[in-house]
């Protein structure tokens, strides 16, 4: 080979044909065809499904397991997993009400208080898990319980309601016509999205969940950066938990009960790796706009609820055996 | 035309577009050690994972005893008589030795395991790579070089007639390649066929009968052993002759020291050890494996803390509780294990080599990707590495060129001082050179350079003065200009 051509520099191609390839290679690019797909199908199956309130619906539906499921898509990113976002969401919910109702503070004030909140209790699994190395799946089984335990203990099994008028707003409100949680949702969306992309912070979680020992030999301060990743799921599944009781006007301890899994199979069929280090944003988000898309497409085809969990099912394997075929 | 045992005919691989093999015919006979060689990314290891059923060749077959034969997964080569000693160390940390050594092979009938004829077994082809290795403890407390003799075991364990090592010897010291050497000439005395793979030319004269060379994956020729030399072989494998270059280091008054350690001690690693470096200095560690040569390196770097001792950069005593302490300071470590310590497998190749400096790049936008890739290319054409496009995986380089993705890496970082451990493991000659090279001009612009190693000659070419270790101790320090490979070792041995 000779000197000019080791050290050339290929291009890639440009244009139409260079566009349509980084499509294919995008990792969304098949959660996107296949949500895309059921959306079509189901708007000729079901006229009903493309009414702007049942579109609200959906969304709606969508933004609370899909806020979790963003928090979820971090930890999964840098090779961990927990296990407590659906009930830290019901313990923040809780926290919340009692903040309106029993302290008295402002509305408007609470939502964020909650976040800090939903930090807090994440960051505990941040402790042991970055900082004192314990597997992650253990130690937030753990938090899963204190924390579901936790809630009952504070509310012994009663609802915490009326939250008030104007606190409804976060739930049932709208901006420009969009649901407020549904806008919360996105933009928390695209504030990650821009932080995994272009962020040194995001970069470095990328490069943690593909080898940490090497991050850490980097300069890579790895802990550091795996404590507030969990920090952060803990205040996106808050947020989803406070959201849902303005939604509800009742912070009930039942809320986020059956949002880990749905959050876990967002992420998983957007195209996150239980591996660590490979996943988008765009593609959880997507994963939860597919599967609450799903159980409204049960809904409106009137096919029995009890179908919805096999479909589901169905759906994730599909989704990993597309990604098997890509891959090869 | 004599017998073979075994052959390829025509075989390509390809991979996507990439060509890794282009038409290649290749055989061994029985009672023959066939040796390969090639720069990286010749194609070696593809075709070896083609013998050992790991791979599936794009077009032509394989021949076992002239009849035609595929193989699906490893276990049909293994039963056709074909196993291989992979050059990644590839064992079951928490089982025993001789759990590993029979690992998938083990003796018994539907109802379990018969353990004790298992372990005759394992115990048998242990004996014959190397007797010292206690086949009850688990594997993970073993040694480098003793896990890679297990590996070898494993592949003897199968009875295969056929053997194929790759790199066996990456990792052993001289006493232990030896060994190995007097197993394979035994192999072959017995009929065994072996397919050798190794940088070491020296080895590959003494061991082999006929040598096949590849190069950018097409064969290139044979050499004949007993006629060839090692800059014949060199120039084969390269298409064009090596420059020569001067022999040592102009030993000239170096500047002001950069990196002082004194005393540093960490139980079971190292004890009491002292050294300085100084500005455009390259002082080489030499030592055994397990001399605790790579735990120096690591613990100057922070990422283990010393017991006792001090660690001054600059002039100025540091505490590094983090690796990130270190860079801060201006000095750098370069691991010794590629895929487990120093890529980023999932990443592209520019963000490989920009993970280090990304403070360089950063806007009120967050990150100018474009500004960090212009950077690449640059050190791309400078070092030179040969790629594709900086934006594909670091997984699609070969080892050599990944290498230098990493060196770049602290190139970029315009660190001062660099502790580069075994830099030129598994690098073929060429690039071997070329990074020595490009270190050697590093220093003479004021770089100061350590440079651990294993291999004595390497460290003697690159160093001007050399530590050598032994057992955790520093047994002393060299000037390169007057000391010889025996020198090193009756040091290391005093």
């Amino acid at each position: 080979m000779s000197e000019a051509a080791v050290s050339s520099v290929r291009r890639k191609p440009q244009g139409l044909a260079g566009a349509l390839a980084k499509f294919r290679q995008w990792d969304a690019s098949g959660i996107f065809v296949a949500l895309i797909v059921l959306c079509l199908v189901l708007a000729v199956a079901a006229p009903a499904f493309l009414s702007q309130y049942n579109l609200s619906v959906v969304a709606r539906q969508a933004s609370f397991v899909g806020l979790v499921a963003l928090g979820q898509t971090l930890v999964l990113l840098i090779g961990g997993i927990d296990l407590s976002l659906g009930a830290a969401a019901g313990l923040s919910a809780i926290v919340g009400g009692l903040m309106l109702t029993s302290v008295g503070i402002h509305p408007y004030l609470v939502v964020p208080l909650t976040a800090c909140f939903g930090f807090l209790l994440g960051t505990i699994n941040g402790f042991f898990t970055a900082r004192l190395r314990l597997n992650p799946f253990i130690v937030t089984l753990a938090s899963w319980e204190i924390f579901a335990g936790a809630t009952l203990v504070i509310t012994k099994g009663y609802p915490i309601r009326p939250l008030g008028d104007a606190f409804q707003w976060f739930g049932r409100g709208e901006i420009f016509g969009i649901p407020v949680p549904v806008v919360i949702f996105l933009a928390a969306g695209l504030i990650l999205s821009y932080v995994l992309a272009r962020t040194r912070f995001g970069r470095n979680i990328y490069a943690i969940g593909g080898n940490r020992d090497a991050a850490n030999l980097v300069g890579i301060r790895v802990w550091r950066i795996e404590f507030i990743v969990f920090g952060l799921a803990g205040m996106l599944a808050s947020l989803a938990g406070i959201l849902y009781a303005a939604r509800m006007n009742s912070a009930q301890p039942s809320v986020g009960e059956g949002w880990l899994m749905g959050a876990i199979t967002a992420a998983i069929i957007g195209g996150t790796s239980l591996r660590g280090g490979q996943g988008t944003i765009i593609g959880t988000i997507f994963g939860a706009l597919l599967m609450a898309v799903l159980a409204n497409g049960i809904v409106l085809l009137n096919v029995s609820g009890y179908w919805e969990r096999v479909i589901v099912g169905l759906v994730v394997l599909i989704a990993i055996l597309v990604d098997l075929f890509r891959r090869r | 035309m004599e017998q073979l045992d075994f052959e390829a005919r025509g075989v390509s691989k390809r991979f996507g577009v990439v060509t890794a093999l282009n038409d290649v015919s290749i055989g061994i006979a029985a009672g023959e050690v066939h040796a390969v060689i090639g720069e990286n990314g010749a194609g070696k290891s593809t075709l070896m994972n083609l013998f050992c059923g790991r791979l599936k060749p794009t077009e032509g077959s394989l021949y076992r005893h002239q009849a035609p034969v595929t193989f699906e997964t490893p276990m049909d080569a293994q039963r056709a008589g074909i196993a291989i000693a992979p050059q990644e160390v590839n064992l079951v940390p928490r089982l025993s030795v001789a759990e590993n050594v029979v690992l998938g092979a083990q003796s018994g009938g539907s109802f379990g395991i018969d353990w004790k004829a298992t372990r005759a077994r394992a115990l048998e082809s242990l004996a014959q790579i190397d007797d010292t290795i206690d086949p009850d403890v688990p594997v993970f407390t073993l040694s480098k070089a003793q896990q890679q003799l297990v590996q070898i075991a494993r592949a003897v364990a199968t009875d295969a007639r056929i053997l194929i090592f790759d790199e066996p010897t990456a990792a052993l010291t001289q006493r232990e390649a030896d060994r190995l050497f007097a197993f394979i000439r035994r192999f072959r005395e017995e009929g065994g066929a072996v397919f050798y793979i190794s940088h070491r030319l020296d080895e590959i004269l003494d061991l082999s009968d006929r040598i096949s060379v590849l190069r950018d994956g097409t064969f290139v020729g044979e050499l004949d052993p007993t006629t060839t030399d090692k800059d014949a072989m060199v120039r084969a494998m390269a298409g064009r002759a090596v420059a020569e270059r001067s022999a040592t280091r102009a030993t000239t008054e170096r500047g002001d020291v950069v990196l002082k350690v004194d005393g540093l001690t960490r139980t079971g690693e190292f004890r009491n050890v002292s050294f300085s470096l100084r500005r455009g200095e390259i002082l080489g560690i030499a030592g055994l494996v397990g001399s605790g040569r790579t735990e120096v390196g690591r613990c100057v770097f922070g990422v283990t803390r010393p017991e006792a001792g001090t660690i001054e950069i600059f002039g100025k005593a540091r505490q590094l509780h983090h690796p990130a302490d270190a860079i801060t300071a201006g000095l750098v470590y370069l691991p010794e294990e590629r895929k487990q310590d120093g890529i980023f497998p999932l990443l592209s190749i520019s963000e490989n080599m920009g993970i280090a400096t990304m403070e360089k790049w950063r806007g009120v936008f967050g990150m100018r990707f474009s500004d960090m890739v212009r950077e690449v290319e640059t050190y791309i054409r400078r070092i030179p590495i040969k790629v594709g496009d900086p934006s594909d995986p670091i997984t699609s380089l070969s080892g050599g060129n990944q290498q230098k993705v990493i060196l770049a890496r602290w190139l970029m970082k315009e660190s001062r001082i660099l502790i580069l451990d075994e830099p030129t493991r598994g690098i073929d000659v060429n690039a071997k050179l070329e990074i020595q090279d490009l270190l050697r001009g590093l220093a003479d612009e004021g770089l100061s350079i350590v440079y651990i190693s294993s291999e004595l000659q390497e460290v003697l070419d690159v160093s001007d003065r050399i530590l050598v270790m032994h057992e955790g101790l520093v047994k002393g320090i060299e000037p390169a200009a007057s000391a010889t490979q025996e020198s090193l070792l009756a040091l290391a041995m005093s």
